[in-house]
Order: C-alpha cells, then sequence, then structure tokens
C-alpha cells in the first residue's frame, strides 16, 4: 500500500489501515517499512467488533489469531458514505491498490495491460484482458471483460426474462486460482411497449470485472520459460433488439497472464518476539 | 458457524519448514481447515452495507496519537483498510 500512496494522495484520497496490533507494534512496523499513512491500533478488536466483521473462523480461545478481521475495505465519499467496498474470506487475500484506487476515484485507472484476447460475435464485439501487468501470490485483481453492444440492442441482466439468457462470464475452475463474484455494471431499465413488461437491460458498452487472485499453486511457465497463470472461461449473453432476439451466445477464452510464484517475502520487523508475545498473552485470563 | 461445521482440507501438506499449503498453494503457520485457514465460502459477514454511512472509527495510530477517521479526512475521500496485522 505505502508503495502506492503517492497516487492516492495525489487524487486527494485519505488512506488508513487498521488492525489488532497494539500502538507500539504498529510503530516499529511503520518505521521498518517507512510508512506515512495511520496505521490504526484496535487491540481489543472493539471496533472490528462494532462493524460486524471478527473473523468467526477463530476460536475465542486460539490465541494470539482470535480477532482479526475478515479482511477488507471500505472505500468512503466526501460525506463519509460508503460507495465500495472489497472483502475476502480467506485471510491470506487482499485487494490491489489499483482496485481501491479505481473504486475511490469512482472511474477507470488505466493500466498498462498484460494481455487481451477479443473476437466478435454477430452484432456484439469483446475483449477480455487482465488489468495490470502482473498477478503477485495474495493481490487480488481484475479479469475485464468488455462487451460493446450496437445501437438499438441490449443484453439481460438480472432477472432475466423466462426462456433469456442473462449476460455472464464464468472461470473454469483450476487448482490455485480464486474467483470472486464478478462485478457487473448497474443495468437500466427498458419497458416493451407491446407487453408493457420492464426488462433489467445493459447497452452500449458493458464492463465486467472479475476479481482473481492466486497463492501460486496453478502458476506454471510458458513456452518462453516466462511464469504465467492460464485463465480459461466463458462470456455468456444474447442480445435483442425491442422486436427480435439473437440466438444466445456462449465465446469460450483463454489468458495467460504473468504471474509471481512465490508468496511476498515478509521478513520479521523490529521487536516481533515481543509484539507477537503479547499479542499471544493479551486475552488469557489473568491467572491462567 | 460451529468449527466442526467446516471440512478438513484434502490440501493440508507440511512442508519441511514448518508452514502449511493450503490447496491454493498458500503457506501460513496452521493447518488448511483450522482457525483462520478455513474456507467460509459462501456467506461471511462484511459489515456496513454500500450507501450506509461509515460508522465512526476513533483509535490509537502508530504515532501515538488519537485519530478520528471521519474527522481526520476532513471533506476528502477515503479508503479504510482492515487487515490481520502488522506482526504476522
Amino acid at each position: 500500500m505505502q508503495d502506492h500512496i503517492k497516487n492516492f494522495a495525489d487524487a486527494g484520497i485519505a488512506v488508513y489501515a487498521l488492525s489488532y496490533d497494539e500502538p507500539d507494534a504498529l510503530a516499529d512496523y511503520a518505521s521498518g517499512h517507512g510508512v506515512t499513512f495511520p496505521l490504526l491500533s484496535d487491540p481489543n478488536s472493539e471496533i472490528i467488533e462494532r462493524f460486524g466483521i471478527l473473523n468467526t473462523l477463530t476460536d475465542p480461545d486460539d490465541h494470539p489469531w482470535y480477532g482479526i478481521p475478515f479482511p477488507g475495505s471500505y472505500v468512503v465519499d466526501e460525506g463519509g458514505t460508503i460507495i465500495d467496498k472489497f472483502f475476502e474470506s480467506s485471510f491470506m487475500l487482499r485487494p490491489s491498490a489499483d482496485q481501491l484506487l479505481r473504486a475511490a476515484l469512482g472511474e477507470a485507472v488505466e493500466q498498462p495491460r498484460a494481455e487481451r484476447t477479443a473476437g466478435a460475435s454477430e452484432d456484439v464485439t469483446f475483449d477480455v484482458s487482465f488489468d495490470g501487468q502482473m498477478l503477485n501470490a495474495g493481490v487480488v485483481r481484475d479479469l475485464v471483460v468488455k462487451l460493446n453492444v450496437p445501437q438499438g440492442f441490449h443484453l439481460y441482466g438480472e432477472p432475466v426474462p423466462d426462456g433469456m439468457v442473462a449476460t455472464s462470464v464464468e472461470i473454469d475452475d483450476q487448482v490455485g486460482l480464486v474467483v470472486n463474484a464478478p462485478r457487473l455494471p448497474p443495468t437500466s431499465p427498458l419497458t416493451l411497449a407491446g407487453t408493457g413488461e420492464t426488462l433489467q437491460v445493459f447497452d452500449g458498452d458493458v464492463e465486467i470485472r472479475i476479481p482473481i487472485a492466486h497463492m501460486t499453486r496453478g502458476v506454471t511457465e510458458d513456452d518462453a520459460g516466462n511464469l504465467v497463470i492460464a485463465v480459461t472461461g466463458t462470456i455468456r449473453w444474447q442480445s435483442c433488439d425491442v422486436h427480435t432476439c439473437q440466438l444466445p451466445r456462449h465465446e469460450p477464452f483463454a489468458l495467460s497472464i504473468p504471474a509471481a510464484r512465490h508468496n511476498s517475502p515478509r521478513g520479521k520487523d523490529a521487536n516481533f518476539s515481543e509484539h507477537f508475545a503479547k499479542m499471544s498473552s493479551r486475552r488469557l485470563p489473568a491467572n491462567e | 458457524m460451529s468449527q466442526a461445521e467446516h471440512d478438513p482440507s484434502p490440501y493440508a501438506v507440511k512442508h519441511e519448514s514448518g508452514m502449511w499449503e493450503d490447496k491454493f498453494g498458500g503457506l501460513g503457520p496452521f493447518k488448511p481447515g483450522s482457525g483462520p485457514r478455513q474456507d467460509p465460502f459462501g456467506e461471511f459477514p462484511t459489515g456496513p452495507a454500500i450507501g450506509e454511512q461509515l460508522p465512526d472509527i476513533v483509535a490509537m495510530s502508530h504515532t501515538g496519537s488519537e485519530v478520528d477517521v471521519h474527522a481526520d479526512r476532513s471533506g476528502r475521500r477515503a479508503v479504510v483498510v482492515f487487515y490481520r496485522s502488522a506482526v504476522w
């Protein structure tokens, strides 16, 4: 995060990070890593509990792990309203700074793209790309599917009318690849003149983002000896105008994304043993 | 959700380093399927919803001063990250 803090500062966005660590442990971390934004201390997990995000997978007797949150981030606007959030069930995953910055800006953060694949099917064109240059272990980044729907046509969102096919992107299961729920743009209502039925549709440029991550399994070498993770999947849609619908389409795609195999190396910070011992004992009953 | 409801991971592999590898290849100090390494695919709490006001956060910071997030950001947009620990 610190590597990207200038981008947030330049955009006028404040950054805070909260954990159940003691202030002195945070101070050692901040000085060891050159952190310039506030690291907030919630040693009794009171704020974490008040937010309702206490990680319930750890047992209250499971010191020192008990008290951590489900990892996640909130993005708030000028008035303090939450405009987006990113949460993970696994404590090992974290969103990329780009995802947070994009959400805070409410606009696209243009990135050099690692690879893209594109095609056209009848009237609708599509483009699949990876948002970023590299997928490091444990960092969540987006696979981006863009559909261009010609004027006068629309694609269906959920809920889909009987017999029609909703727009979706499915990533094929593979060991080592973590795939989160796709983030679709909002639909707009379209009322049919004949029946008066109102449908939820996409039109124009439709951008679907699928957050993905890997934890090193599944990373392979390509023919040139570069480390990559191969991602395959299928895009489904059905395009219609107000009179007729085309046949449903399903278009497979494959992307080879540059990947780093290792988990980010994490050295021990100053006074690690003391901080860890304190963390381990702080919730024990006094006479235990 | 009780601990017993979770299946132990079939991918639990112990490395020479003493670290345990999970099905995604992630290495951690405890066995996959136990404690925070369980996999609650599906429902898990993510706190206040989009569209709600971010609840107040007033906490000590690493500099030893108290920070009130809403006051400190003074009208700026903000990102608030909840993470596991700066120690481990």
